[in-house]
């Protein structure tokens, strides 16, 4: 038989086999290379397969743990894991909550919100959505919330992070988009192609991003207007509105600020994504040490918060008359003075420092694990793509695509519904290191704009990841609620936000300008 | 669907509560054991490289932006600790259990069935693949210790092939971490009673 056409009948049999070796349970990883070679190795006794082509892999692998641009996301995950072991995450939640407690509906916007500004830093959406069930699940529960509208808002909110800046997964897909779209305009003989960095999938997604989270909110808002009963405002005591201004100086605005200014830097094109990182995740043990030093050292939450907010505010005034004064450098030095001195108090208080201590090992042994575990993943599937592309599936996959009735929608239509379909099963990361370095080039080659195809695909697995039965946001969210909270209601409360997403794939579908523009007016 | 690392990492060692299907002193757990603690100690210290990473990038960034100074070796060292957290992080994260798995039919198993899973999978998927790595990483770091490979830039760091060398660390410790999850699948296949 022709080697060309034992390659292709191995290239569909790789990709059904890895299915079903998926499925079996081992971690994928592991599963993925394995099976790749299992079937390398029957390419290679009929001919089909070079074995020679693994040479090239210690290469490929030594770029991808040095790559520049990847370091961000380990840095970003630390920041993440740092704010939530803090509990800085868990006020920052509470206190929105307050602040907007007293307006029907307004705890529910401020799920959205905190989850809209820190989901953002892991990018791993049964992290976020078990986080968010186990804070702001019981209070919204316990100020009379409908228990659909409650887990069905907190699982969309979890999924943002897919699509939120800094979202862990652009960064990568930015990474695999790039290298597919310098190979699609050589192949059109542009042999001064254009580049694609992370900054413009994150100010393509931005807009997107942003709708989501604002749409999400508005539905709360329309349920709270026109059923009073499911988002009923939060009685608010004398206490906490008068500590709500010192609250709102100490556990609100100092996270805001920093993800802002991590956030904005990026999209400003002031900073790269992994300066930009490495400055979120410092700010973040910043916050941690300021915190602790001032829940250490003074007895009662009051006299802490008092402390506190005075650091804060001196914090901010003294930023604001040295930026204005002296540049923004200043205020880089400000903070570091800042981090040194209150480390120095931490380290200098024996419970500060255990506590401190017990934290920060928290921190990096879960960045490590999440940071190993998706790189990991990385290396195991281009393993797999190679075997994949070699064995002639990449022209498998090109004809196949390019026979879809509808041309270039009909291709890209059948890329998302494969993609959706992976997300019952799969994280984000599998999918995108898989799917990504295969039909990529095609579609590019079609003509299709990077920016938009990378914020398409991150909207998509946000459906996916919400939808009945498979959608895994509700398993997670199952496994930390409260009995009370039935799988039917969590079923039957995603459905609306199920809406919104389709909603928005089918507007940014339609007009590409959502993703498009923004860069565009950015970077050109 | 897939467990998430976060809560994988609050779990306990995995396979510790499978303790009770062989007797304490039962040579294959014992050695489990000691390999877990072992890959334990290793990834408590190998963890400490992300907050390396983290100090190292941000002076970089600080040092950059307030006065102007760009050391290239500085630039270089946090890439060596990202990269080398990653290898030396693979084994450690096994242990963690946060290499995600497809648990649709893996967590309603029974307790045998899983055991085989671990088994073959550990010996045909994970074995092949740290077996390729090996082969071809090894004259891949080889050639870059034969020529003493230098970083591209004259002020950058030496000994890149220390660097490339984390690929076969990384082998190493995921050997060994699969070591100990195929003793105890076999532990639990000699002694856990058929049909549970």
């Amino acid at each position: 038989m022709d080697p060309v056409l034992i390659g292709e009948l191995l290239a569909g049999g790789l990709f059904l086999g890895a299915i079903a070796a998926l499925l079996i349970g081992y971690p994928i990883a592991f599963t993925l290379p394995g099976i790749a070679l299992v079937f390398a190795l029957l390419g290679w006794a009929f001919g089909a397969f070079d074995l020679s082509y693994f040479s090239a892999l210690p290469l490929r692998y030594y770029g991808i743990i040095t790559n520049e641009v990847l370091i961000a996301v380990p840095l970003f995950v630390f920041m993440g894991v740092m704010l939530e072991r803090s509990q800085v995450a868990e006020q920052l939640l509470s206190t929105m909550g307050i602040l907007f407690g007293k307006l029907r509906g307004g705890l529910g916007i401020s799920t959205v919100l905190v989850a809209a500004l820190l989901a953002a830093s892991t990018g791993i959406v049964g992290a976020t959505v078990a986080t968010m069930g186990l804070i702001s699940l019981p209070s919204m529960l316990a100020a009379g919330y409908d228990k659909r509208l409650a887990s069905g808002l907190i699982c969309a909110s979890g999924t943002l992070g897919q699509i939120i800046p800094p979202s862990t997964v652009l960064v990568f897909l930015a990474i695999i988009l790039q290298s597919a779209y310098s190979e699609a305009q050589m192949a059109q003989g542009n042999f001064a192609p254009d580049t694609l960095s992370v900054g413009d999938l994150f100010a393509g997604a931005f807009i997107p991003g942003v709708a989501l989270a604002g749409m999400f909110a508005v539905w709360v808002g329309l349920v709270a207007l026109f059923r009073p009963a499911s988002a009923p405002a939060l009685t608010i005591d004398a206490a906490e509105r008068r500590g709500l201004v010192l609250r709102v100086i100490t556990a609100l605005l100092p996270p805001l600020m920093l993800i802002v200014a991590v956030l904005g830097s990026i999209i400003a094109g002031v900073a790269t994504p992994t300066e930009a990182a490495s400055v979120g995740a410092a700010g973040a043990t910043l916050l941690t040490m300021v915190k602790l030093s001032a829940e250490t050292l003074l007895p009662g939450a009051e006299q802490a918060r008092r402390w506190m907010a005075g650091v804060w505010i001196g914090l901010v005034g003294g930023a604001v008359v040295l930026g204005v004064a002296f540049g923004a450098t200043a205020v880089l030095t400000f903070a570091v003075l800042l981090l040194l001195a209150s480390t120095a108090v931490v380290l200098s208080a024996p419970p500060a420092r255990r506590r401190f201590l017990h934290i920060l090992d928290q921190v990096t042994q879960s960045s490590l694990v999440i940071t190993t575990m998706v790189f990991v993943i990385f290396l195991g599937a281009s393993v797999f793509s190679v075997v994949f592309t070699r064995l002639g599936g990449d022209t498998l996959v090109a004809d196949a695509l390019s026979a879809m009735p509808g041309g270039v929608s009909g291709a890209l239509l059948t890329v998302m519904a494969i993609m959706f379909v992976l997300g019952f099963f799969l994280d984000p990361f599998e999918i995108i290191f898989v799917v990504v370095p295969i039909a990529g080039p095609v579609l590019l080659k079609m003509g299709v704009d990077p920016v938009w195809l990378a914020v398409l695909i991150g909207i998509n697995f946000q459906t996916s990841y919400l939808t009945p039965p498979f959608g895994f946001s509700l398993f997670f969210l199952r496994g930390v609620a409260p009995p009370s909270v039935s799988t039917a209601d969590i079923y039957r409360g995603i459905l609306p936000f199920v809406g919104i997403q389709v909603a928005m794939l089918a507007t940014v579908w339609s007009f590409p300008q959502l993703a498009t523009w923004l860069p565009g007016v950015l970077y050109d | 669907m897939t467990t998430p690392p976060e809560a994988a990492s609050k779990a306990t060692t995995p396979g510790s509560a499978n303790t009770e299907f062989a007797g304490p002193r039962c040579p294959l757990l014992a050695t489990a054991a000691r390999l877990d603690l072992f890959t334990d100690r290793v990834g408590r210290v190998v963890s400490y490289l992300g907050l390396a990473t983290v100090l190292i990038a941000f002076s970089t960034v600080y040092l950059r932006y307030a006065f102007d100074i760009g050391y290239i070796w500085l630039q270089e060292s946090y890439v060596w600790t990202h990269a080398a957290a990653i290898m030396l992080g693979g084994g450690f994260t096994m242990l963690r259990e946060g290499f995600v798995r497809v648990d649709l039919y893996y967590k309603h198993w029974g307790v045998r069935t899983r055991a085989w899973v671990d088994l073959l999978g550990t010996l045909l998927f994970l074995g092949s693949f740290l077996w390729l790595l090996a082969y071809y990483g090894w004259s891949f770091v080889a050639a870059s210790y034969a020529m003493q490979e230098h970083s591209q830039y004259e002020e950058g760091l030496p000994g890149i092939w220390l660097l490339k060398g984390s690929l076969l660390a990384f082998v190493l410790l995921l050997s060994i971490q699969g070591l100990a999850v195929l003793l105890r699948s076999l532990s639990i296949l000699r002694t856990a009673a058929p049909r549970t």
